[in-house]
């Protein structure tokens, strides 16, 4: 499989504070790949710096063979990368509908725009009964489905999903999960981060684990699952 | 007073204060839509208005250019200049230190590069007037005095309005600007290019205000200072709640109707008084605004 992403020693800074050091990854083509580590480790810069929300102050990311760490984040979009972000980032005061309309902002195919809109709408039945709703209004789970739709919209090559079972009660975390199998069975490349490494390493096929702002491990998931370092310290036992 | 006269103080107070009003209301749109995109309040908002105002006088007066070319020239270039502003300006104040003050300091800065600017030319040497769109004529609504002016004025206004809030809601680019104003992060992530959108935005804001320039220059003398007008548009907004668009026409037709009632029924020294008055009852019986919506809490 070729590699779809590919980021090579990417280092990112807030000010002073250095938040990632020498990060190289690889998403090979049609696979989940997941992203792991605790809390401040570096998971969402990572994210931010592919959506190019984040500078890069060296190495390199290629999408599809191109060179990228120097677009704009629309460009990224049209180019097929398409961040969901972590917690209520939907359009608060928007509508349901207004919300999936915005996600193909890019997009001028009017015909294929709509077929998406009611592919995502058979992802995602609960929506369809709230398209008028103003999306502010809807439930934790359902802005993540929103959110999830939205993302796909802009009918994206690379979906990079951040946290998408925070906050959710367990039986939502188990459908967002078999939506992001899914997604992928049908054709889509994924990274994944995420907190909840038991969840993570059982959808994806390779993981890396990020710790300060350094890649600490890697491997292919079902090895890093019976691997007993990682067993303590993201399993819990 | 009569009875008689309390009602005719009444109806010319609604009738004017509903035309200076949309003149306010214009200048608040004008201000709410770049605080709604960019939470920065914009200080040169009077001066856009006074140069605007300045190239029309230079356009109509100096070279002689017939009033339908002076008014869509004006329009543009003050869409122009402001989009121009804030791609060149404030987008590298941005990139050196993202601190929201250092934005609003560009815009005083911007302030006083206008004013010195007409100053310099001569033009607001004297005070000047600008010639009415249409010949001012007495018309009587109901025991109102207004004049066909009067009536060019609010309707233009309204027409403007009305356009304004068609874009926002029905295009793509209006739909665009609600967005950044909502989450500027998730419509970077659906592929929003937020430089161009802020350029529009200050455009629109330019082009509003150029608007407001040449509806309320033949009523008033021109000067360097003229833009002084703009603290009325600001109390506009902060009444209507500052965030909301709506709200900020509201506001302009309130505060127009104050001043006019507060000029006729107490005295007309209270005139520049009332619009601070509303903005402190406002402030104290609803904080938000009539229009603000919930009161939000931010975490620091």
């Amino acid at each position: 499989m070729p590699d779809l992403l590919e980021l090579t020693g990417v280092s990112a800074s807030y000010g002073r504070i250095q938040a990632l050091s020498e990060v190289s990854l690889r998403v090979p083509e049609g696979r989940v790949v997941a992203l792991l580590g605790s809390n401040g480790a570096g998971k969402t810069t990572t994210l931010n710096t592919i959506s190019r929300l984040v500078p890069v102050t060296s190495g390199s990311i290629r999408f599809d063979g191109k060179p990228i760490e120097s677009w704009a984040s629309h460009q990224v979009v049209e180019g097929g990368v398409v961040q969901v972000p972590e917690g209520r980032e939907v359009f608060q005061d928007m509508s349901v509908c207004e919300n999936l309309e915005m996600g193909a902002y890019r997009r001028k195919d009017a015909a294929a725009i709509r077929a998406d809109f009611e592919r995502v709408l058979n992802y995602f039945p609960k929506l369809r009964e709230r398209l008028q709703q103003r999306a502010g209004t809807l439930s934790g789970g359902e802005q993540q489905m929103l959110l999830l739709g939205r993302a796909l919209m802009a009918r994206p090559r690379l979906l990079l999903l951040d946290e998408p079972s925070l906050g959710l009660s367990p039986v939502l975390v188990q459908q967002i999960f078999g939506i992001i199998d899914r997604l992928n069975k049908d054709g889509l490349t994924i990274l994944l981060v995420e907190q909840n490494a038991a969840v993570a390493l059982t959808c994806s096929s390779y993981a890396y684990i990020l710790e300060n702002g350094e890649m600490a491990l890697q491997g292919a998931s079902d090895q890093l699952r019976r691997d007993d370092s990682v067993r303590r310290t993201y399993l819990g036992h | 007073m009569t009875l008689d006269v309390a009602f005719l103080f009444l109806q010319q107070g609604i009738a004017s204060g509903l035309i200076v009003g949309s003149v306010y209301a214009l200048l608040a749109l004008a201000i709410v839509v770049i605080f709604k995109t960019s939470e920065v309040p914009n200080f040169s908002q009077g001066e856009m208005v006074m140069a605007a105002g300045y190239i029309a006088l230079y356009l109509l007066v100096f070279q002689s250019l017939p009033l339908w070319i002076v008014m869509p020239a004006t329009i543009l270039a003050a869409f122009a200049g402001a989009a121009l502003f804030r791609r060149l300006i404030l987008n590298q104040v941005a990139r050196a230190n993202g601190s929201p003050v250092n934005l609003v300091i560009a815009t005083l800065g911007l302030s006083y590069v206008l004013r010195g600017f007409v100053r310099q030319t001569g033009f607001g040497d004297t005070p000047r007037s600008f010639p009415p769109v249409v010949e001012p004529e007495s018309i009587l609504i109901g025991q109102a005095s207004v004049t066909t002016l009067d009536l060019v004025i609010l309707a233009t206004a309204i027409v403007v309005m009305a356009a304004f809030f068609w874009m926002f809601k029905y295009t793509k680019t209006g739909r665009a600007m609600r967005a950044v104003g909502m989450n500027p992060k998730a419509a970077r992530l659906v592929g929003v290019d937020l430089t161009r959108i802020h350029m529009i935005v200050w455009g629109l804001s330019g082009g509003i205000s150029a608007v407001a320039a040449l509806l309320i220059s033949p009523k008033v003398l021109m000067t360097a200072d003229m833009g002084s007008i703009v603290t009325l548009g600001f109390a506009a907004a902060i009444v209507g709640g500052f965030t909301s668009l709506p709200g900020a026409v509201v506001g302009g037709f309130l505060i127009g109707i104050i001043e006019n009632l507060v000029g006729l029924f107490i005295t007309s020294r209270a005139i520049v008084l009332a619009p601070f008055l509303a903005i402190m009852l406002v402030l104290v019986i609803r904080p938000q605004g009539l229009f603000g919506g919930r009161v939000e809490i931010k975490k620091v």
